[in-house]
Protein backbone atom coordinates (compact mmCIF):
# COMPACT_ATOMS: atom_id res chain seq x y z
CA UNK A 1 0.00 0.00 0.00
CA UNK A 2 2.56 2.47 0.92
CA UNK A 3 4.12 1.71 -2.37
CA UNK A 4 1.44 2.36 -4.57
CA UNK A 5 1.29 5.68 -2.41
CA UNK A 6 4.71 6.72 -2.99
CA UNK A 7 4.06 6.40 -6.49
CA UNK A 8 0.55 8.09 -6.88
CA UNK A 9 2.12 11.00 -4.79
CA UNK A 10 5.37 11.07 -7.40
CA UNK A 11 2.92 10.95 -10.34
CA UNK A 12 0.72 13.28 -9.07
CA UNK A 13 4.02 15.81 -8.44
CA UNK A 14 5.18 15.31 -11.52
CA UNK A 15 2.52 16.06 -13.86
CA UNK A 16 2.08 19.47 -10.92
CA UNK A 17 5.01 20.09 -12.03
CA UNK A 18 5.47 19.66 -15.37
CA UNK A 19 3.96 22.37 -16.71
CA UNK A 20 5.36 25.33 -14.92
CA UNK A 21 8.68 24.01 -15.56
CA UNK A 22 8.37 23.64 -19.25
CA UNK A 23 7.06 27.43 -18.87
CA UNK A 24 9.87 28.33 -16.97
CA UNK A 25 12.43 27.12 -19.49
CA UNK A 26 10.30 28.11 -22.69
CA UNK A 27 10.75 31.71 -21.29
CA UNK A 28 14.45 31.12 -19.93
CA UNK A 29 15.53 28.94 -23.22
CA UNK A 30 17.40 31.68 -24.73
CA UNK A 31 20.24 31.87 -21.98
CA UNK A 32 19.85 28.78 -20.79
CA UNK A 33 21.06 27.92 -24.60
CA UNK A 34 23.90 30.59 -24.66
CA UNK A 35 26.79 28.94 -23.04
CA UNK A 36 25.97 25.46 -24.98
CA UNK A 37 26.44 27.43 -28.61
CA UNK A 38 29.11 28.77 -27.40
CA UNK A 39 31.29 26.19 -26.57
CA UNK A 40 29.45 24.23 -29.38
CA UNK A 41 30.40 27.00 -31.71
CA UNK A 42 34.40 26.48 -30.59
CA UNK A 43 34.43 23.42 -31.10
CA UNK A 44 33.20 23.35 -34.56
CA UNK A 45 35.46 26.31 -35.50
CA UNK A 46 38.57 24.65 -34.78
CA UNK A 47 37.14 21.34 -35.83
CA UNK A 48 35.91 22.55 -39.40
CA UNK A 49 37.70 25.82 -39.90
CA UNK A 50 37.71 25.76 -43.60
CA UNK A 51 33.80 25.32 -43.52
CA UNK A 52 32.15 26.43 -40.34
CA UNK A 53 32.73 30.66 -39.69
CA UNK A 54 30.71 30.81 -36.54
CA UNK A 55 28.20 29.86 -34.63
CA UNK A 56 26.20 32.18 -32.69
CA UNK A 57 22.74 32.75 -30.52
CA UNK A 58 19.81 34.22 -32.28
CA UNK A 59 17.10 34.25 -29.38
CA UNK A 60 17.05 30.39 -28.64
CA UNK A 61 18.27 29.47 -32.00
CA UNK A 62 21.74 28.62 -32.96
CA UNK A 63 23.07 29.96 -35.97
CA UNK A 64 25.14 28.12 -38.12
CA UNK A 65 27.15 30.21 -40.13
CA UNK A 66 29.67 28.41 -43.54
CA UNK A 67 32.21 29.44 -45.04
CA UNK A 68 30.11 29.29 -48.41
CA UNK A 69 27.66 31.52 -50.30
CA UNK A 70 24.73 30.29 -52.21
CA UNK A 71 23.37 30.53 -55.44
CA UNK A 72 20.32 29.70 -57.45
CA UNK A 73 20.44 26.85 -54.85
CA UNK A 74 23.94 25.92 -55.39
CA UNK A 75 27.10 26.13 -52.74
CA UNK A 76 29.38 28.59 -54.11
CA UNK A 77 32.67 30.19 -53.37
CA UNK A 78 32.18 33.15 -50.51
CA UNK A 79 34.08 35.44 -52.43
CA UNK A 80 31.71 35.05 -55.72
CA UNK A 81 28.62 35.13 -53.62
CA UNK A 82 26.33 38.10 -52.07
CA UNK A 83 26.27 36.38 -48.46
CA UNK A 84 27.47 34.08 -46.28
CA UNK A 85 25.18 30.66 -46.00
CA UNK A 86 23.92 29.71 -42.81
CA UNK A 87 21.46 27.74 -41.27
CA UNK A 88 19.10 27.84 -38.43
CA UNK A 89 19.53 25.13 -35.31
CA UNK A 90 16.72 24.80 -32.71
CA UNK A 91 18.33 24.15 -29.25
CA UNK A 92 14.71 23.51 -27.44
CA UNK A 93 14.89 20.15 -28.76
CA UNK A 94 17.67 19.30 -26.98
CA UNK A 95 17.54 21.87 -24.33
CA UNK A 96 14.07 20.31 -22.81
CA UNK A 97 15.44 17.70 -21.01
CA UNK A 98 16.08 20.17 -18.25
CA UNK A 99 12.93 20.86 -17.81
CA UNK A 100 11.90 17.57 -17.40
CA UNK A 101 14.66 16.33 -15.21
CA UNK A 102 13.55 19.22 -12.98
CA UNK A 103 10.10 18.03 -12.66
CA UNK A 104 10.71 14.65 -12.31
CA UNK A 105 13.81 15.53 -9.78
CA UNK A 106 11.74 17.56 -7.51
CA UNK A 107 8.55 15.69 -7.47
CA UNK A 108 10.58 12.40 -5.74
CA UNK A 109 10.83 12.71 -1.74
CA UNK A 110 14.18 12.77 -1.31
CA UNK A 111 16.55 13.80 1.67
CA UNK A 112 18.39 16.33 0.15
CA UNK A 113 17.75 17.78 -3.54
CA UNK A 114 20.19 20.53 -4.68
CA UNK A 115 23.88 19.08 -4.82
CA UNK A 116 21.83 16.15 -7.10
CA UNK A 117 20.38 18.34 -8.70
CA UNK A 118 23.41 20.52 -9.96
CA UNK A 119 25.15 17.68 -10.95
CA UNK A 120 22.39 16.41 -12.87
CA UNK A 121 21.77 19.63 -14.84
CA UNK A 122 25.45 19.71 -15.41
CA UNK A 123 25.29 16.42 -17.18
CA UNK A 124 22.35 17.33 -19.26
CA UNK A 125 24.33 20.01 -20.00
CA UNK A 126 27.25 18.55 -21.69
CA UNK A 127 24.61 16.10 -23.59
CA UNK A 128 22.83 19.19 -24.37
CA UNK A 129 26.42 20.28 -25.78
CA UNK A 130 27.08 16.75 -27.52
CA UNK A 131 24.04 17.03 -29.31
CA UNK A 132 24.23 20.17 -30.53
CA UNK A 133 27.12 19.59 -31.94
CA UNK A 134 25.61 16.61 -34.07
CA UNK A 135 22.80 18.98 -35.21
CA UNK A 136 25.09 21.24 -36.56
CA UNK A 137 27.06 18.11 -38.28
CA UNK A 138 23.46 17.07 -39.77
CA UNK A 139 23.20 20.29 -41.16
CA UNK A 140 26.57 20.56 -42.89
CA UNK A 141 26.40 16.70 -44.20
CA UNK A 142 22.51 17.63 -45.71
CA UNK A 143 23.27 21.16 -46.80
CA UNK A 144 27.07 21.38 -47.36
CA UNK A 145 27.79 18.13 -48.53
CA UNK A 146 31.01 16.80 -50.56
CA UNK A 147 33.15 20.22 -49.71
CA UNK A 148 31.91 19.22 -45.82
CA UNK A 149 32.75 15.49 -46.18
CA UNK A 150 36.42 16.68 -48.50
CA UNK A 151 37.98 18.80 -45.94
CA UNK A 152 41.69 19.10 -46.18
CA UNK A 153 43.34 18.49 -42.69
CA UNK A 154 40.07 17.74 -40.36
CA UNK A 155 38.81 14.30 -39.96
CA UNK A 156 35.24 14.29 -40.35
CA UNK A 157 33.30 11.50 -39.24
CA UNK A 158 31.21 8.57 -41.68
CA UNK A 159 27.58 10.02 -43.04
CA UNK A 160 26.15 7.14 -40.99
CA UNK A 161 28.02 8.18 -38.01
CA UNK A 162 26.61 11.74 -37.85
CA UNK A 163 23.00 10.40 -38.96
CA UNK A 164 23.07 7.66 -35.91
CA UNK A 165 24.26 10.34 -33.76
CA UNK A 166 22.17 12.94 -34.55
CA UNK A 167 19.21 10.39 -34.51
CA UNK A 168 20.22 9.43 -31.13
CA UNK A 169 20.87 12.44 -29.92
CA UNK A 170 17.39 14.21 -31.13
CA UNK A 171 15.25 10.98 -30.60
CA UNK A 172 16.25 9.46 -27.27
CA UNK A 173 19.12 11.34 -25.59
CA UNK A 174 16.49 14.43 -24.13
CA UNK A 175 13.56 12.13 -22.73
CA UNK A 176 15.99 9.21 -21.95
CA UNK A 177 18.86 11.14 -20.14
CA UNK A 178 16.52 12.70 -17.54
CA UNK A 179 14.76 9.43 -16.72
CA UNK A 180 17.45 7.62 -16.59
CA UNK A 181 19.49 10.58 -14.33
CA UNK A 182 16.77 9.88 -12.35
CA UNK A 183 16.94 6.26 -11.49
CA UNK A 184 20.40 6.77 -10.69
CA UNK A 185 19.89 9.60 -8.00
CA UNK A 186 16.79 8.39 -6.51
CA UNK A 187 17.46 4.77 -6.27
CA UNK A 188 17.19 5.48 -2.16
CA UNK A 189 14.05 7.08 -2.30
CA UNK A 190 10.80 5.49 -0.55
CA UNK A 191 9.51 5.22 -3.99
CA UNK A 192 12.56 3.30 -5.83
CA UNK A 193 14.12 2.02 -2.50
CA UNK A 194 15.08 -1.88 -2.06
CA UNK A 195 12.98 -2.13 -5.64
CA UNK A 196 16.11 -1.52 -7.79
CA UNK A 197 19.04 -2.56 -5.81
CA UNK A 198 18.02 -5.73 -4.23
CA UNK A 199 16.31 -7.30 -7.87
CA UNK A 200 20.36 -6.12 -9.71
CA UNK A 201 22.39 -7.02 -6.99
CA UNK A 202 20.76 -10.16 -6.37
CA UNK B 1 24.45 -2.11 -11.55
CA UNK B 2 27.71 -1.47 -13.99
CA UNK B 3 26.76 -4.56 -15.96
CA UNK B 4 22.82 -3.07 -16.18
CA UNK B 5 24.01 0.17 -17.70
CA UNK B 6 26.58 -1.62 -20.19
CA UNK B 7 23.93 -4.16 -20.96
CA UNK B 8 21.19 -1.69 -21.49
CA UNK B 9 23.48 1.02 -23.38
CA UNK B 10 23.81 -2.01 -25.94
CA UNK B 11 20.81 -3.71 -26.67
CA UNK B 12 19.72 0.38 -27.14
CA UNK B 13 22.19 1.43 -29.40
CA UNK B 14 21.87 -1.57 -31.57
CA UNK B 15 18.14 -1.79 -31.64
CA UNK B 16 18.28 2.26 -32.34
CA UNK B 17 20.73 1.44 -35.24
CA UNK B 18 18.13 -2.06 -36.29
CA UNK B 19 15.75 0.75 -36.65
CA UNK B 20 17.45 3.08 -38.88
CA UNK B 21 18.26 0.38 -41.16
CA UNK B 22 15.91 1.27 -44.46
CA UNK B 23 14.99 -2.39 -44.77
CA UNK B 24 13.61 -2.00 -41.54
CA UNK B 25 12.11 1.16 -41.97
CA UNK B 26 10.49 0.01 -45.35
CA UNK B 27 9.06 -3.22 -43.81
CA UNK B 28 8.61 -2.63 -40.42
CA UNK B 29 8.61 1.06 -39.21
CA UNK B 30 6.46 2.48 -42.00
CA UNK B 31 3.35 0.02 -42.41
CA UNK B 32 3.37 0.38 -38.31
CA UNK B 33 2.95 3.79 -38.50
CA UNK B 34 0.08 3.73 -41.14
CA UNK B 35 -1.55 1.67 -39.20
CA UNK B 36 -1.09 3.84 -36.30
CA UNK B 37 -2.45 6.12 -38.31
CA UNK B 38 -5.71 4.64 -39.77
CA UNK B 39 -6.19 2.87 -36.15
CA UNK B 40 -6.31 6.67 -34.88
CA UNK B 41 -9.10 7.45 -37.84
CA UNK B 42 -10.41 4.77 -37.00
CA UNK B 43 -11.11 5.44 -32.82
CA UNK B 44 -11.75 9.68 -34.27
CA UNK B 45 -14.65 8.36 -36.95
CA UNK B 46 -17.63 7.15 -34.67
CA UNK B 47 -16.94 11.20 -33.41
CA UNK B 48 -16.09 13.38 -36.25
CA UNK B 49 -16.59 11.94 -39.50
CA UNK B 50 -14.80 14.91 -41.12
CA UNK B 51 -11.12 12.82 -40.77
CA UNK B 52 -9.61 10.52 -43.48
CA UNK B 53 -6.24 8.51 -42.85
CA UNK B 54 -4.13 7.55 -45.64
CA UNK B 55 -0.78 6.37 -45.39
CA UNK B 56 1.09 8.42 -42.04
CA UNK B 57 -0.77 10.73 -43.00
CA UNK B 58 -4.04 12.02 -40.87
CA UNK B 59 -6.55 14.60 -42.59
CA UNK B 60 -9.33 16.81 -42.27
CA UNK B 61 -11.63 16.55 -44.98
CA UNK B 62 -12.90 19.92 -44.43
CA UNK B 63 -9.92 22.11 -43.26
CA UNK B 64 -7.86 20.45 -45.19
CA UNK B 65 -4.81 20.24 -42.34
CA UNK B 66 -3.15 17.17 -42.23
CA UNK B 67 -0.49 15.41 -39.82
CA UNK B 68 2.35 13.13 -41.25
CA UNK B 69 3.02 10.68 -38.47
CA UNK B 70 7.08 10.45 -38.73
CA UNK B 71 9.92 8.91 -36.79
CA UNK B 72 9.91 9.64 -33.19
CA UNK B 73 6.37 10.02 -33.09
CA UNK B 74 4.75 6.67 -33.77
CA UNK B 75 6.07 4.99 -30.13
CA UNK B 76 9.00 3.28 -31.45
CA UNK B 77 11.68 5.12 -30.00
CA UNK B 78 10.42 4.99 -26.68
CA UNK B 79 9.60 0.84 -27.17
CA UNK B 80 12.58 0.27 -27.59
CA UNK B 81 14.09 2.05 -24.46
CA UNK B 82 11.67 0.04 -22.30
CA UNK B 83 12.91 -3.38 -24.27
CA UNK B 84 16.69 -2.58 -23.44
CA UNK B 85 15.94 -1.39 -20.21
CA UNK B 86 13.93 -4.71 -19.63
CA UNK B 87 16.33 -7.08 -21.28
CA UNK B 88 19.36 -5.62 -19.49
CA UNK B 89 17.74 -6.23 -16.08
CA UNK B 90 18.02 -10.09 -14.74
CA UNK B 91 14.36 -12.02 -14.72
CA UNK B 92 13.28 -14.74 -16.26
CA UNK B 93 12.36 -14.51 -20.33
CA UNK B 94 8.62 -14.73 -19.08
CA UNK B 95 8.02 -12.16 -16.81
CA UNK B 96 10.50 -9.96 -19.87
CA UNK B 97 8.51 -10.96 -22.50
CA UNK B 98 5.54 -10.21 -20.61
CA UNK B 99 6.24 -7.26 -19.64
CA UNK B 100 7.35 -6.12 -23.08
CA UNK B 101 4.39 -7.05 -24.49
CA UNK B 102 2.20 -5.18 -21.46
CA UNK B 103 4.52 -2.10 -21.55
CA UNK B 104 4.39 -1.45 -25.73
CA UNK B 105 0.93 -1.75 -25.12
CA UNK B 106 0.70 0.92 -22.91
CA UNK B 107 3.21 3.07 -24.69
CA UNK B 108 1.06 2.71 -27.78
CA UNK B 109 -2.06 3.74 -25.78
CA UNK B 110 -0.76 6.35 -24.91
CA UNK B 111 0.92 7.66 -28.26
CA UNK B 112 -2.35 7.41 -30.34
CA UNK B 113 -4.15 9.92 -27.36
CA UNK B 114 -1.13 11.92 -28.08
CA UNK B 115 -1.62 11.70 -32.17
CA UNK B 116 -5.30 12.59 -31.76
CA UNK B 117 -4.48 15.16 -29.08
CA UNK B 118 -2.34 16.86 -31.61
CA UNK B 119 -4.10 16.37 -34.61
CA UNK B 120 -6.98 18.60 -32.81
CA UNK B 121 -4.33 20.70 -31.25
CA UNK B 122 -3.12 21.47 -34.85
CA UNK B 123 -5.96 22.13 -36.57
CA UNK B 124 -6.78 24.73 -33.37
CA UNK B 125 -3.14 26.78 -33.24
CA UNK B 126 0.00 25.55 -35.03
CA UNK B 127 1.84 27.55 -32.29
CA UNK B 128 0.51 25.45 -29.55
CA UNK B 129 1.11 22.18 -31.67
CA UNK B 130 3.99 22.45 -32.25
CA UNK B 131 5.43 23.79 -28.48
CA UNK B 132 3.40 20.48 -27.39
CA UNK B 133 4.82 18.01 -30.32
CA UNK B 134 8.31 18.68 -29.94
CA UNK B 135 8.60 19.42 -26.50
CA UNK B 136 5.73 18.35 -23.47
CA UNK B 137 4.51 15.34 -25.40
CA UNK B 138 8.20 13.24 -25.64
CA UNK B 139 8.50 13.47 -21.88
CA UNK B 140 5.27 12.47 -20.93
CA UNK B 141 5.95 9.31 -23.26
CA UNK B 142 9.09 8.89 -21.62
CA UNK B 143 7.39 9.47 -18.11
CA UNK B 144 4.63 6.49 -19.28
CA UNK B 145 8.24 4.31 -19.95
CA UNK B 146 9.47 4.97 -16.77
CA UNK B 147 6.18 4.47 -14.90
CA UNK B 148 6.23 0.79 -16.35
CA UNK B 149 9.31 0.32 -15.79
CA UNK B 150 8.97 1.02 -12.08
CA UNK B 151 5.90 -1.69 -12.03
CA UNK B 152 7.49 -3.87 -13.73
CA UNK B 153 10.76 -3.77 -11.08
CA UNK B 154 7.98 -3.69 -8.09
CA UNK B 155 6.45 -6.92 -9.67
CA UNK B 156 10.49 -8.59 -9.74
CA UNK B 157 10.27 -7.06 -6.01
CA UNK B 158 7.94 -8.82 -4.68
CA UNK B 159 8.46 -12.61 -6.77
CA UNK B 160 11.69 -12.60 -5.22
CA UNK B 161 10.64 -11.54 -1.90
CA UNK B 162 9.57 -14.56 -0.30
CA UNK B 163 12.25 -16.70 -1.59
CA UNK B 164 14.53 -14.47 0.13
CA UNK B 165 12.98 -14.76 3.18
CA UNK B 166 12.57 -18.45 2.51
CA UNK B 167 16.45 -18.42 1.79
CA UNK B 168 16.69 -16.34 4.72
Amino acid sequence: MAEQHHMRQFLLFVFTLLIPFFALWTIASAPIALPAIGIAGMLLTNWFPDVVNALYASGSEAILMTEFGESAGQLIPLREAEYRLGFEVNTQILSYSLPFYTALHFATEKKTYLADYLWGVLMLYGLFVFGLVCLCLKELMVNVGAPFFNQPGALVPYAEVIAIAYQFSVLIVPTLAPAALWIWQSKDSKLLQGVFTKTVDS
Amino acid sequence: MLRFVMTFLLILIALFTLEMLNPVQEHVITPFTSLLAHLSAVLILPFDNAVVAYGKVLQFKDTGFAVSIEAGCNGVEATIVLIAAICAFPASWRARLIAIGLGFLAIQVLNIVRIISLFYLGNWNLEYFSWIHLYLWPALIMLDVLVVFIVYLRYLSKQTQPLETAVG
